[in-house]
């Protein structure tokens, strides 16, 4: 029998990424406002002269005290993080090794999958011969492995899917992995984001024209809403977040960390298959009636986190979304935590979490100087009060659009 | 009880109708060539051109070919047409219009490679010795979500859009997510289904891990040997009751309930006792207030892998016991392959085509059923099921995932 609408709460959050392992160490990192970025291995010649250089790698050194080698080494790169990062969150949570995890769902969102199995799997059968095929690269080349691994990690036999729309991919998957809890399918749900940076993927999406280019505005990085923003920064990682039902939390003496009030998602279909929209009216009309839907107005959302990333057009259409969602009124702050993460949704996901739950964000590394046709400021420091009420939001390339409404534990 | 009344009396998640129905298979473009192949007992697997074969350890395929109205925007995929052809057919069956931005409106697809055959040229390109220049262009329409982004395009969709990335089992877990979408009044029509087309990784991967038939697959025969792959695509529109009521539309059957479980017992191998996709089937019969005792007929996921049939067996043993020996069951896959990410949808549309023909389709294969699985295999031709209401559709997928959906007759 379904019980209807229980209650959602986040009790533990596992990250791991550039910024090292732990939820403490990417809050540092967003405070200090400077992303980690490194060279990434150019070696290979994929990448075109003049291009981007850097990428947001994650600092895997506490990799082989979280996931034991014997298990590591058959896991994909992106599975070994998902991994980990489930270990960090498990015991951030305050459940042991040894918790039953029988009912336990797994959904994991990501927008490449593995992509260094699938490049050698892809090198094996096209450059060898699909004789070469290794069959522990192709099972691990799924989408869907990283969930697979968590859930052989810890037994979890509850609901177990993989989400992959891009950008959107993050709040989209935290959304359905909350449903299942309000639904009743689930008492508890790991919900898992990650992400891998290499350099064949690095270098394609810059042919794109997708990841920020160091000018005469400054030097590489991600500036979102700056006026001179030209790119995202690749990044990589994985974050696991655990939602329980507010009952079982309880039940058991767990903190939560912030409440999950509302999910909604829509679409753009004015984006082309490899680019942005420019349908930001009818993205605004659907964020207000999911406003209204959830009984929320603009006026009673305290701080607003947005998955812009420094992308040209995926911020002007941020902008303009958040613009006429509040019809020219002054938004409340808005932070972009891409601008220190690099675009992966994980790190995003985490930030806005952290956020809403009361910690104090960081500001919008990057960002320098108004866009005059955005007209968006994002928050530069100073007083900020712990949000009431947090709107996390996540457009994507190619069209969709997620959303999120986020409250303090203590919101009456 | 009836589907109607089912509907009426419901005491746990609404029925959704199902309105639309929309098909590409080995048997040709459209549900009228699918329900075809399907009752003549042939199977559409053989010998295919989709690439160059040769060095592959097997040979054969079922091809869908592509259909001549499906032209999709520039750069889409097989895969990407294969679901605009679909979704077409859907449409204009449930007397929708081709542009829906006036519904609410949702996506939910299921897809495991995307545009990966048209990618695979460019990354030969890329990755032989020696290198070539390659066009970025295509990669245009790589990504796992490009089918239903695709779709979502071309028909103005405005509503949530996502895909669901869980190998095998994405479609099935997908139509679960539409359902609860609907049930919750997130929106009022889902586009449901999934798309996949032949590609040479997942061809030389499966038949790396050798679960490749070198003949026509034999689903539950006792000489089986492997799978056949296939391609194609499916698509089921689903609204609430209240929404076709209101548009008068014809209601051709019912998504009565969804489960998914997870066996969290290896990457490869199905549970051998079955007891992971038992569980999703319970999840499932609850999740739609049944019993197994309400089960009219079974499409069961069926590959003809030795460990998939068997363990597939050993759950419909636990689940309805000595009903076992006498319910009719069948396997697409032994007609038209595994259509990988998009199975779980065209086998729903395959059972719904088995509700509207009052019959179940055979399940093509050379030899005789295993004994030891004493199944009621409906076998050379339709076997008619008069009066039947509910049917139980299953799929399993890498890692472990399970899931399954309940569909009743639109009879009542």
């Amino acid at each position: 029998m379904r019980s209807v609408s229980a209650e959602v709460v986040v009790t533990g959050l596992g990250v791991l990424g550039a910024f090292g392992a732990g939820r403490r160490a990417l809050l540092e990192g967003l405070r200090a406002g400077v992303p980690r970025l490194r060279e990434v291995d150019r070696g290979a010649g994929f990448h075109r002269p003049g291009g981007a250089r850097l990428a947001a790698l994650a600092d895997l050194s506490e990799l082989g005290n979280l996931v034991p080698a014997a298990l590591s080494r058959r896991m994909s790169p992106p599975a070994r993080m998902a991994v980990a990062a489930m270990q960090l969150a498990l015991r951030d949570a305050g459940l042991p090794e040894g918790t039953d995890h029988t009912s336990t769902g797994i959904v994991t969102g990501t927008a490449f999958g593995p992509a260094w199995v699938t490049e050698q799997l892809l090198r094996q059968i096209l450059g060898q011969g699909p004789e070469q095929a290794s069959p522990a690269l192709f099972t691990e080349s799924v989408a869907s492995a990283s969930a697979a691994q968590m859930a052989m990690m810890i037994r979890a036999r509850g609901p177990n899917q993989t989400l992959t729309q891009r950008e959107a991919s993050d709040l989209l998957a935290l959304g359905e992995a909350a449903r299942w809890i309000r639904d009743g399918k689930a008492g508890r749900v790991l919900v898992g984001i990650v992400e891998e940076s290499i350099p064949i993927l690095h270098a394609l999406l810059d042919r794109f024209q997708a990841l920020a280019r160091a000018d005469r505005f400054g030097p590489e990085r991600a500036r979102p809403f700056d006026r001179h923003r030209n790119g995202f920064t690749a990044a990589e990682g994985a974050v696991v977040v655990v939602l329980e039902s507010a009952a079982v939390a309880e039940a058991r003496g767990a903190q939560p960390i912030c409440r999950l009030l509302a999910h909604g998602a829509a679409f753009d279909p004015s984006a082309s298959a490899h680019g942005w929209g420019n349908g930001a009216p009818p993205l605004a009309r659907a964020l207000r009636r999911f406003l209204d839907r959830n009984g929320v107005t603009p006026a009673g959302i305290d701080l607003i986190v947005s998955g812009a990333s420094g992308s040209r057009l995926g911020d002007r259409l941020e902008a303009l979304t958040l613009s006429a969602a509040w019809e020219s009124r002054p938004l409340p702050p808005v932070v972009a935590p891409k601008g220190t993460t690099g675009e992966y949704g994980g790190g995003f996901l985490a930030a806005g979490l952290l956020a809403a739950a009361g910690e104090r964000p960081g500001v919008t590394a990057g960002f320098g100087a108004v866009d005059p046709e955005l007209g968006l400021a994002p928050w530069t420091g100073g007083e900020l009060s712990p949000p009431r009420l947090t709107l996390l939001t996540a457009l994507a390339s190619g069209g969709a659009a997620a959303w999120t409404l986020v409250a303090r534990p203590d919101r009456a | 009880m009836t589907a109607g009344e089912h509907r009426a009396g419901r005491t746990a998640g609404e029925a959704i109708a199902i309105t639309g129905l929309g098909a590409v298979s080995g048997y040709g473009a459209g549900t009228a060539a699918l329900w075809k192949g399907l009752a003549s007992g042939t199977s559409a697997i053989g010998p295919f051109s989709r690439f160059e074969h040769a060095r592959f350890r097997t040979q054969f395929a079922s091809e869908a070919g592509e259909p001549a109205a499906t032209a999709g925007p520039a750069r889409s995929s097989i895969a990407d047409r294969f679901a605009l052809a679909a979704a077409r057919e859907a449409l204009a069956q449930a007397g929708l219009p081709s542009q829906l931005d006036d519904l609410s409106c949702g996506i939910y697809f299921g897809s495991s490679t995307g545009g990966m055959f048209e990618s695979e040229s460019y990354f030969a390109d890329l990755l032989g010795e020696p290198r070539r220049a390659s066009r970025i262009g295509r990669l245009t329409a790589q990504q796992t979500c490009s089918p239903g982004e695709t779709v979502a395009r071309a028909h103005g969709v405005r509503g949530p859009v996502q895909t669901v990335a869980s190998a095998c089992a994405s479609a099935t877990l997908a139509m679960g997510n539409a359902l609860a979408a609907l049930r919750a009044g997130d929106i009022d029509v889902a586009i449901a289904g999934g798309s996949d087309s032949l590609c040479r990784l997942t061809y030389a991967g499966f038949n790396s891990l050798r679960a490749v038939d070198p003949k026509a697959c034999r689903p539950f025969r006792a000489e089986r040997e492997g799978m056949s792959i296939g391609e194609g695509a499916a698509v089921l529109v689903l609204e609430s009751a209240a929404s076709a009521s209101a548009r008068g539309a014809r209601v051709l059957g019912w998504l009565v309930g969804a489960g998914a479980s997870c066996d969290a017992h290896h990457m490869t191998a199905p549970d051998p006792q079955g007891a992971g996709i038992a569980r999703a089937v319970e999840a499932a019969l609850a999740d739609a207030s049944l019993s197994a005792d309400d089960i009219d007929f079974v499409n069961v996921h069926g590959t003809g892998t030795p460990h998939n049939d068997a363990a597939e067996a050993n759950m419909l043993r636990a689940v309805f016991g000595e009903r076992l020996s006498t319910l009719p069951l069948t396997s697409s896959k032994g007609a038209i392959g595994h259509y990988l990410g998009a199975a779980g949808a065209i086998e729903a549309v395959a059972t719904m085509l088995c509700f509207l023909h009052g019959a179940v389709h055979p399940t093509p294969g050379e030899g005789a059923v295993d004994p030891a699985m004493n199944l009621d295999l409906v076998i050379g031709r339709p076997r008619p099921v008069p009066g039947a209401r509910f049917a139980l559709s299953t799929n399993l997928a890498f890692g472990g995932t399970n899931a399954a959906i309940i569909l009743g007759s639109g009879q009542t």
